[in-house]
């Protein structure tokens, strides 16, 4: 298919000016079904994922650059994937500076493109390139970014499902945009139960290594907070090597959850082949996190909660101390992300 | 050259009127009773693949707004129909999150249809078509999800009738009234909360029951003309199909007794009949929209949801082509 599919050539574009202009008056009658210029070029493939390959491109009538999702048709073994589906549907919803702005559908002969907007990096990419230094400020600033994003999509009733850092992408002016909502679903009513292989097993919520079968979008900010602390860390913050080591490593760092702070939590069939650790002291903290304010700590103790109903929501990290206090966060346009 | 430079851009129109459907079928289907017969054969398919899983009402709804959509925008043939029910399902699956393997779904596909010495290559065969037909119905959507995303008829039922404090029976009663009215167009006409709320109010009187509650509908976000054409096609409904209703099977005591005879008299109590303003036939004659066949050999087919995109993209255009002459 992709070999059909020529890129827009300025040359072939100045030949055709003649054909297209009758085309044009066609298209200013009538909005629908009518016949406009071609609008997309796609330019060089910049990534691939398991059920797409993304293309740099640019929207020909406003000269914007795009990405170019397109999906993956001949390997399904169960029709369009879901992730596709879920894309589709989740970011048709949403529109808001830190999600990424889902720009326009297309088929072309039988494949589904997504059109969106074109990131340039992730947050993971910056926080493995030791060349880039970043400060406190400009942390504050992704948190503050990152967490309006997630905020918009939880008062949508969305949950995200898979947050962690290469999901979180930059724009040219720094922006965040929450990213890749393949595994994102609808907040569930109260009787629904959801599968809990969800998320990135090092940005996995307690109650998921659990294995709960019904959740809330407290999970979204189990990550965030785990995101945090890996921003601060340059390191992720708890790499289990598989999802048994993951409860460990996760416990052992944070504290084995309790009935007398997590009601009921013992109840989870996998919790008696628990060890039991008892939660890191204040000072402990400090010394992990050496550059951490108290209300830098605070924030992120709030985030990794253990019991989920008491895990603070979006909008109470939005309304943290953590905001308030100097150094205010950066101005995204004047991260320097080049190392 | 230029042919193939072309695009096609379509506006997603979710729901259509009653006249803009006829226009829409004058292309796709040249035999509107034998569509109206398969309809009945497939719904009932359908319905017993989801009593097969185990589906949710929900699964059942969405996969017969697909079926139906699709013949909106394209033509109806007898022989593909079991593809097309087969596929708006597996899409309903993945939509409503009640996902289920397409073999699974495929093998009880056949078995449903007595059609046995199956084997795995006449499943592959099956499950390419499946495909193809599945973007179709997409494309059909215009990959337009805000329509059966959120809450369905039967979850309306429930809260609706909650907060308005009707009885389990009343609840009751419309749940299996909504059943019936998922083989109506209904389905293409209006959304979900104006369907269930007319249910509800159809329920209440064939109850009996005085003073129905509700004379703003502006605070159940929709409004009269909504509400009437809901209404009256339920009545119609069951005035025209009353022997292949589901509703007169389900003898509960607690249920009133019902007969054509009852919906005729609900229907001359409320007469004149209303419902939502319509296009004549003459205007819907110049819609491109439905008088077009969708040309599927179109290079870029693109599919927006908002006419501010469309009017902001044309004017884009309009100053290109000034800088052009
Ligand atoms: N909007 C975008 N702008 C620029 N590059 C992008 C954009 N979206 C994705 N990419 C690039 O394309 C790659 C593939 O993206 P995609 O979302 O398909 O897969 P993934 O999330 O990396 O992997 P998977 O789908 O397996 O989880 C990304 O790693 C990234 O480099």
């Amino acid at each position: 298919m992709l070999k059909n599919y020529q890129p827009f050539n300025k040359k072939k574009v100045s030949r055709l000016r003649t054909a297209l202009n009758s085309c044009l008056k066609m298209a200013n009658n009538d909005i629908d079904g009518t016949v406009i210029v071609s609008e997309y070029t796609k330019e060089k493939k910049v990534g691939e994922g398991t059920y797409a390959v993304v293309y740099l491109g640019t929207k020909q009538s406003t000269g914007r650059k795009i990405a170019i999702k397109e999906i993956k048709t001949s390997e399904f073994k169960d029709g369009l994937d879901m992730s596709a589906i879920r894309e589709v549907k989740y970011l048709q919803e949403i529109q808001h500076v830190n999600v990424i702005e889902l720009v326009d559908i297309f088929m072309a002969y039988d494949n589904l493109n997504l059109v969106l907007e074109f990131l340039p990096t992730d947050l993971e990419v910056i926080i493995k390139d030791k060349n880039i230094l970043f400060t406190p400020a400009d942390i504050k600033s992704w948190m503050l970014m990152t967490l309006r994003g997630v905020y918009h999509c939880h008062r949508n009733f969305i949950m995200h499902r898979d947050l962690k850092p290469n999901n979180l992408l930059l724009s040219p002016d720094g922006q965040i945009k929450v990213a890749d909502f393949g595994l994102a679903r609808a907040v569930p009513s109260p009787h629904e139960s959801l599968t809990s292989n969800v998320v990135t097993r090092w940005y996995r919520a307690p109650e998921l290594l659990f294995g709960a079968n019904h959740y809330t979008s407290a999970i979204d900010i189990w990550s965030v907070g785990i995101i945090f602390a890996e921003l601060m860390l340059r390191i992720p913050y708890l790499p289990g090597q598989n999802d048994l080591e993951q409860m460990d490593v996760t416990f052992r760092a944070l504290g084995t959850p309790t009935d007398r702070d997590w009601p009921e939590v013992s109840t989870f069939s996998l919790y008696n082949k628990l060890q039991i650790y008892p939660p890191p002291s204040r000072d402990e903290l400090r010394k992990r996190f050496i550059a951490a304010s108290e209300n830098a700590l605070n924030f992120m103790c709030n985030m990794l909660t253990m019991n989920p109903v008491k895990r603070w929501t979006a909008a109470q990290c939005l309304e943290s101390e953590y905001f308030k206090e100097i150094p205010p966060p950066s101005d995204p346009s004047s991260i320097k992300i080049k190392s | 050259m230029f042919a193939t430079l072309k695009v096609q851009l379509s506006l997603s129109r979710p729901y259509l009127t009653r006249n803009e459907l006829q226009q829409a079928y004058k292309n796709t289907i040249p035999d509107r009773r034998s569509y109206m017969q398969r309809k009945l054969v497939i719904f009932k398919f359908m319905s017993d693949i989801c009593v097969q899983f185990q589906f949710p009402r929900k699964t059942l709804e969405t996969a017969f707004y697909y079926y139906q959509r699709y013949y909106v925008f394209n033509k109806f043939e007898t022989e593909m129909c079991h593809t097309v029910a087969t596929t708006a399902l597996l899409l309903s699956c993945k939509q409503v999150e009640t996902f289920k393997k397409i073999n699974e779904l495929c093998i009880v596909s056949f078995r449903l249809r007595n059609i046995n010495n199956i084997n795995q290559d006449i499943i592959e065969n099956f499950k390419k078509r499946i495909f193809q037909v599945e973007l179709r119905l997409l494309e059909a959507c215009c990959f337009d999800y805000r329509v059966n995303n959120r809450i369905h008829i039967d979850e309306y039922i429930v809260k609706f009738g909650k907060h308005l404090g009707f009885t389990y029976e009343l609840c009751h009663l419309s749940w299996v009234i909504s059943y019936d009215i998922l083989k109506t167009d209904l389905l293409l006409i209006l959304p979900q909360h104006t369907i269930a709320l007319a249910i509800l109010k159809v329920a209440f009187e064939l109850l009996k029951l005085k003073d129905w509650p509700v004379n703003d509908y502006e605070k159940f976000k929709t409004n009269n003309d909504s509400i009437n054409e809901a209404y009256f096609g339920v009545l119609n409904y069951y005035i025209n199909a009353f022997d292949s209703c589901n509703l007169k099977d389900h003898t509960s005591s607690k249920f009133p007794p019902v007969s054509l005879e009852v919906f005729m008299q609900l229907k001359a109590n409320s007469s004149p009949e209303t419902g939502l303003k319509d296009f004549t036939m003459k205007e819907t004659e110049e819609d491109k929209y439905l008088t077009t066949a969708r040309d599927f050999t179109q290079r870029e087919r693109r599919y927006v949801l908002s006419s501010k995109f469309v009017k902001e993209e044309n004017a884009i255009i309009n100053a290109k082509k000034r800088k052009l002459k």
